[in-house]
């Protein structure tokens, strides 16, 4: 249900801007949790946009999770100034509301063969024989399936990391920090 | 928001605030801190339909130095001087003011044009420069050249333009230009790059290279674009949905928009914002300063050990609250600062209906409503509103209830209704929060007509309050608290809508033509004339109210001392009228008619307006002398007016008096002239055989210089007629008066008194012995 959309990286050597775009509640809020906190949890309409760091080796990554609210819509381009990969994010149905956990062949109204499409089409400026598959995911924020992919899908190809890098990442695997926390910590700055 | 983050303390409070002759709500529109001091600029503006009729929008600007000390308890207070102020002699509003502190300079936005002001005497800079056109601007804080002798500024033109001036003692010096697709209405600036909101986006523009950088667009009508600098390359704007946007120079965000929650600007609104559009929120050199139309306050962060240990506070004041502890509970949550909805949303109703407030995220407590503690105890529910009522009486107008007065009014108002409080009254007449979308309804229900009318008078729907008193008059609806009619004649005398008080008069005078009048004659005193109530106008009305005219005739008369004959006829005419009105009435008291007869003597008296000739005929014919004789007088013919007064009155001292009444203020010749007149009328011999017995009293004011020549012939004939009736009225024995009805005759004629007459047999005057036989 994803496809991801790479421009050429602009961004500062060390440094990763992504962000997700899509409707209102088709479930990116619940993806990047699902990626960031390792669960699935349902969600409050997301106001504006959330921001969340990512550790990647040695390097920093800013996962932008954005409203789909319509309201929001005048936002959605001056979030995405500066970002290097963009996640776009839509239901694989229409009707059903939920994902991949939810699909059953007769539910789908986008195929397979569509999505990928799509994700070609967007992806026109890069060499996709060069990518190690195509720039499109089916996932599942309930059971996790896939959603792991797709970050390291962006992020090996924007920031490669070597074999031995990648495996020091997995290892730590706390790299996450959580804008409520470090609201937190703000807070008590402030009023020092 | 129940912990509160900053708390609000006021730093120049309304009474200083007032500049003598600028009796203005005020606006604070910059202030900047200057060694510990800050000296605030205030920008006075007539907001306030109130005060507009009077001083004609006029502008000032007030310098004020604010020092801030931590008191001994760790408090934060500030202590304000006012420096002077300055009348700017401008029909429009300021629009915007900044301090150049560095400079000494203050620039003033006004009628789209930009000027410099010095900012200690407040007069404007002697080269007198200045830019037109100008719909905002804003000062570089993060200066692009960086001389310290001068401001980077950045007007926005009405013209779809920006310049970019840098600021001299004296000069604007012109930088450059650079066009925009919409003009701007908000400025931010910080290095070469300036954050500008256009009318329905935000751009970021580097005006060195003119490069534009679209932002993001905002809905113009909903939203006021807000663009404030917050550090090096950073802005906040407000976006949508009342989030709070960081953008950089570079026009990215590298921040998550801040949630500006409804209840926190709701709450901002409320503490600072009692009237649209006059308020102004200013973070100078990290003390924040809010600005309402009464008081500047400073935004004070609260310690974040204090915010938990408030929180605890809170909880606990619930906890004490469901048990009844109700002493406790109040001190809890007065010392907690407990958000007062949270405890008026207790209870079911009070709020206002239009209420924008949830309760605390993080609940403080589990308690739905008093009813569910109650669980419908009655006399427990009493409790429980005795304890709001109680409370709310206690924050009223101190600083827990800052922002909540329509809140706490409107729950009062509430409580008070239902146990007939004789508290409604004034907390609806004066200075009160409720308004009436939710108060109607409840003041009908529980009968508080005479309260609902208060408040709709408040409000200004006098018609509305007029109708109720209407009803209440008449017996359609009863409430003991409303006064009775007079009250409403009281109200109507004072009300400026003159139209509206036509529509009520014709009800009043039926009812009470006497008391009504009072609407007429009770105006205030600095009412400006107004054609509805034109005294033609309102004597005319009034025909059909007899007394109601002659009451508000004399209000024209003697209190307005109006003068015009019409108005001096007319009440004459009226005094007369009924003083013949009564002479007709059989059985009618004497002193009725001399009442009447007096009021009218003294109009003929006073006033010299009236037409005589029209009073003296309806007075001749009716014989009323005394009135006869100041009408002569007024006709200044003295001679019939002393006739009247010395022979149909005989009322010598009214004629003297009269002499003295009506040569004041004349020249001394013409008292004179009367009294001569008066002293003919006495000497006129047609008189003269009724009057002989008041001669000496005409003796005694003749002067002493006149020659006896000229009165011998009356002296003579009075002397003899006098000596004449002496002797023929005193016994010839002791030559004294009778003195007693019985007397002695002796036979020869002589009479004495009885103790005169000694001896029976012989005559006491001639010694004639008559015999002391009886025969």
């Amino acid at each position: 249900m994803h496809l991801v959309k790479i421009t050429t990286v602009q961004t500062l050597e060390k440094d990763l801007k992504v962000i997700i775009l899509g409707d209102y509640a088709v479930g990116k809020t619940a993806f990047i949790c699902r990626y960031i906190e390792g669960k699935f949890k349902t969600q409050e309409p997301t106001i504006g946009a959330a921001f969340f760091l990512k550790q990647w080796g040695p390097y920093n990554i800013a996962v932008w999770d954005t409203a789909g609210g319509e309201r929001y819509t005048g936002l959605s381009s001056f979030y995405c100034r500066n970002a290097g990969a963009a996640i776009l994010a839509y239901d694989m149905s229409n009707s059903m509301g939920m994902k991949l956990d939810l699909m059953t062949p007769e539910s789908r109204d986008i195929t397979l063969e569509e999505g990928k499409k799509l994700a070609r089409e967007l992806n026109e400026n890069i060499d996709i024989s060069k990518l190690p598959s195509d720039p499109y995911f089916e996932t599942s924020s309930l059971n996790g399936q896939h959603v792991n992919e797709v970050f390291e899908f962006i992020f090996q190809h924007c920031l490669p990391l070597t074999e031995a890098q990648r495996k020091a990442a997995f290892e730590k695997n706390s790299g996450t920090v959580e804008l409520t926390e470090k609201d937190s910590t703000k807070k008590s700055c402030c009023s020092k | 928001m129940s912990i509160k983050a900053f708390e609000l303390v006021p730093a120049i409070e309304r009474i200083k605030l007032m500049s003598d002759k600028a009796r203005t709500q005020e606006d604070t529109k910059n202030l900047f801190d200057n060694l510990k001091k800050c000296i605030f600029v205030l920008l006075d503006r007539m907001s306030g339909y109130m005060w507009q009729k009077f001083i004609h929008r006029n502008h000032f600007v007030v310098h004020y130095t604010i020092e801030e000390k931590t008191s001994t308890s760790g408090k934060t207070v500030f202590h304000s001087d006012k420096q002077g102020h300055k009348y700017l002699a401008v029909k429009k509003p300021i629009n915007q003011l900044k301090a150049a502190s560095a400079l000494n300079r203050i620039m003033v936005l006004c009628d789209n044009t930009l000027i410099l002001l010095n900012m200690f005497d407040l007069e404007p800079i002697v080269s007198g420069a200045k830019i037109k056109g100008v719909t905002c601007f804003c000062i570089n804080e993060n200066p692009a050249y960086g001389n310290p002798f001068s401001v980077e500024i950045c007007v926005a033109l009405k013209k779809k333009q920006l310049q970019f001036y840098t600021v001299t003692e004296d000069r604007l010096v012109h930088i450059r230009d650079i066009s925009v697709s919409e003009p701007a209405v908000a400025l931010g600036l910080d290095g070469s790059f300036v954050c500008v909101a256009l009318s329905s986006q935000y751009c970021m523009i580097n005006f060195e290279t003119a490069h534009i950088q679209d932002l993001f667009p905002f809905d113009g009508e909903q939203n006021k674009p807000l663009i404030l600098r917050i550090s090096r390359e950073e802005f906040l704007l407000s976006g949508p949905s009342a989030l709070g946007m960081f953008v950089t120079s570079d026009g990215i965000s590298q921040r998550p928009p801040l949630q500006w929650s409804e209840n926190l600007i709701n709450q901002h609104q409320k503490q600072a914002i009692p009237f649209q559009g006059g308020t102004y929120l200013g973070n100078f050199d990290g003390r924040l300063f809010i600005a309402s139309g009464k008081e500047i306050y400073s935004l004070v962060p609260v310690a974040w050990e204090k915010q938990i240990y408030r929180r605890f506070q809170q909880q606990a004041a619930f906890i004490e609250f469901s048990q009844q502890n109700f002493d406790e509970a109040r001190e809890l949550f007065k010392d907690g600062q407990v958000d007062v909805q949270e405890v008026i949303s207790l209870y079911p109703k009070l709020l206002p209906t239009n209420t924008s407030f949830t309760r605390s995220i993080q609940p403080l407590h589990e308690i739905a409503d008093i009813n569910q503690l109650c669980r419908g105890q009655d006399s427990l529910l009493t409790d429980y509103k005795t304890f709001l009522r109680l409370y709310l009486e206690d924050i009223r107008g101190t600083k827990e209830a800052i922002g909540f007065k329509q809140e706490i009014d409107i729950a009062l108002l509430k409580l008070y209704a239902e146990v007939n409080s004789p508290e409604l009254i004034p907390l609806i007449a004066v200075d009160t929060g409720c308004d009436l979308k939710d108060c109607v309804d409840w003041l009908e229900k529980y009968n508080r007509y005479h309260a609902l009318a208060l408040l709709y008078k408040y409000h200004s729907e006098n018609d509305k309050a007029l109708h109720i008193w209407t009803r209440l008059v008449n017996g359609e609806i009863k409430d003991e608290a409303f006064p009775g009619l007079q009250f409403v004649i009281e109200y109507l005398s004072n009300l400026t809508d003159h139209e509206l008080v036509w529509k009520y008069v014709d009800w009043i005078l039926e009812k009470d033509p006497e008391n009504g009048v009072k609407i007429f004659t009770e105006r205030p005193p600095n009412e400006p004339q107004s054609e509805r109530l034109r005294p033609d106008i309102v004597i005319d009305y009034l025909h059909r109210f007899p007394k109601a005219v002659i009451t508000y005739l004399e209000f024209l008369v003697f209190q307005k001392k109006m003068e015009k004959e019409k108005y001096h006829t007319h009440l004459a005419v009226l005094y007369l009228d009924s003083v013949l009105q009564l002479m007709k009435t059989n059985n009618i008291k004497k002193e009725e008619i001399d009442i009447a007869r007096s009021k009218l003597r003294h109009m003929l008296q006073i006033s010299n307006l009236y037409r005589v000739q029209l009073i003296l005929g309806k007075a001749k014919e009716q014989e009323m002398h005394a009135e006869c004789a100041i009408l002569y007088g007024k006709l200044e013919e003295h001679d019939k007016a002393l006739r009247i007064l010395v022979h149909k009155l005989k009322d010598f001292g009214g004629a003297e008096n009269y002499c003295i009444v009506n040569s004041q203020g004349k020249d001394p010749s013409y008292r004179k002239r009367l009294f001569h007149a008066l002293l003919s009328v006495y000497l006129d011999p047609s008189y003269e055989h009724k009057e002989n017995l008041v001669k000496p009293a005409i003796l005694q004011i003749l002067p002493e210089n006149w020659s006896v020549n000229l009165l011998s012939q009356f002296l003579n004939r009075n002397v003899r007629k006098s000596l004449n009736t002496c002797r023929t009225t005193r016994i010839e024995l002791c030559n004294r008066a009778f003195g007693d009805s019985s007397f002695v005759r002796y036979p020869n004629g002589v009479v004495t008194h009885v103790h005169c007459a000694k001896n029976k047999h012989i005559c006491p005057v001639t010694g004639k012995l008559f015999s002391t036989k009886r025969s």
